[in-house]
């Protein structure tokens, strides 16, 4: 049973890798790095369970979630303010 | 078996990650690209059952080393130039050391073997005579901080040193429109 | 009841997997940004917690289950919320003439 999730979750990484080479604009690479995160963490959580020790990596799949969720918000606040150290779009002199 | 036919999906994806990032010439969508290698080969470390590694990759791939280049960015500007010279030297390189590697990668010994030096020669001694030589419970940690304590200090040293750098290069253009702000 | 929950289980693992094929095939066939947000929706949501919910019907009373809830809180809060900076940051880039050159293809 659990070999179903791993093969469409490992098709669906296949799929966002795809749109993160071809995807025209820098959001699209943003958004499939972001849903690959989320792939990840359900590929580890069942991946956890499939050999059997699920407590050990679900941990891990918390702290990916974390560091995913840290990621996303540090590109996207490059992406709209064009830098890391400004903290709104009123502070900065663009 | 099933966690063969995983690794090798997975290996597959990071080389065609690791493709697309040469080909790539915006460096935005490079960095993007290079968050999703990491997330895979964090992946493979965990099928791999390295998971120690796997968190590793995790906080460094995927968490400071994506900011660390965007901050890069924003500094060297967006959009890589062409290079000037002819690739084929490099490639030789490349090749020769990397079928060198490889060629190494025969003597090594097969994975998750009991009889390698690595588990006869120094590592029952350190699991046995741990607690009576530095007296606490964890094995990691009295081999890291001191059978190889001159080892972590270098380690420390490198990195304190690397973390100095790199707040002096991020920092110095943010000083800089601080001044011009002021002035 | 075993057999039940085995059952539960089961079908809730199958609607996460279609869930997520979906999803990727969004990603890949929707035209633009804002569409695409669309389908990445479906994996954050519906396929990661009928994934998760699944795998904890599986394993039973344990604390385990805790830490798989707690993972699902985490992504139902942090996944909206990085969608929804990205659809905002896209409404400001798309007025910015920094990603525009060449990007709004």
């Amino acid at each position: 049973m659990l070999i179903i999730v791993v093969i469409a979750l490992l098709m669906a990484m296949a799929l966002a890798l795809l749109r993160a080479i071809r995807g025209p604009t820098v959001y699209d690479r943003i958004l499939a790095a972001n849903v690959f995160s989320t792939k990840t963490i359900l590929m580890i959580t069942t991946f956890g369970f499939f050999v059997g020790r699920p407590e050990l990596y679900i941990d891990i799949a918390i702290m990916y979630g974390l560091i995913g969720f840290i990621g996303t918000v540090a590109v996207l606040k490059v992406s709209e303010f064009g830098n890391l150290g400004q903290s709104g779009p009123q502070s900065g002199g663009q | 078996m099933i966690a063969e036919i995983i690794n090798v999906v997975l290996l597959g994806l990071l080389v065609i990650t690791a493709v697309a990032a040469i080909r790539l010439h915006d460096l935005f969508a490079v960095v993007m690209v290079f968050g999703i290698y990491s997330f895979l080969a964090a992946t493979v470390f965990v099928v791999l059952d390295a998971v120690d590694v796997a968190f590793t990759e995790a906080a460094v791939g995927a968490g400071i080393s994506t900011i660390l280049m965007l901050a890069t960015i924003s500094l060297v500007g967006r959009w890589e130039r062409r290079p000037a010279h002819r690739p084929f030297l490099p490639i030789l390189v490349v090749v020769v050391t990397g079928g060198a590697l490889v060629y190494g990668t025969l003597d090594m010994p097969n994975f998750g073997e009991q009889s390698t030096p690595v588990h006869e020669h120094i590592a029952p001694y350190y699991l046995e005579q741990s607690k009576s030589d530095i007296g606490i419970p964890n094995v990691v940690t009295s081999v890291l901080a001191s059978y190889r304590g001159y080892d972590t200090l270098g380690e420390l040293t490198v990195i304190f040193t690397a973390g100095i750098g790199v707040l002096g290069i991020l920092g110095i253009r943010r000083r800089r429109e601080e001044k011009n702000s002021e002035g | 009841m075993g057999f039940v929950i085995e059952v539960i289980s089961a079908m809730l693992l199958v609607i996460g997997s279609v869930a997520v094929l979906v999803s990727g095939i969004g990603i890949i066939r929707m035209p633009d940004v804002f569409t695409r947000l669309h389908a990445v929706g479906i994996t954050d949501t519906v396929g990661a917690a009928a994934v998760l919910l699944g795998l904890l019907l599986r394993y039973g009373w344990d604390p385990v289950m805790i830490k798989i809830l707690f993972l699902l809180a985490l992504l139902l809060v942090l996944n909206p919320s990085a969608s929804h900076a990205l659809g905002r940051a896209a409404v400001h880039g798309a007025r910015r003439p920094w990603l525009s050159d060449g990007d709004q293809g």
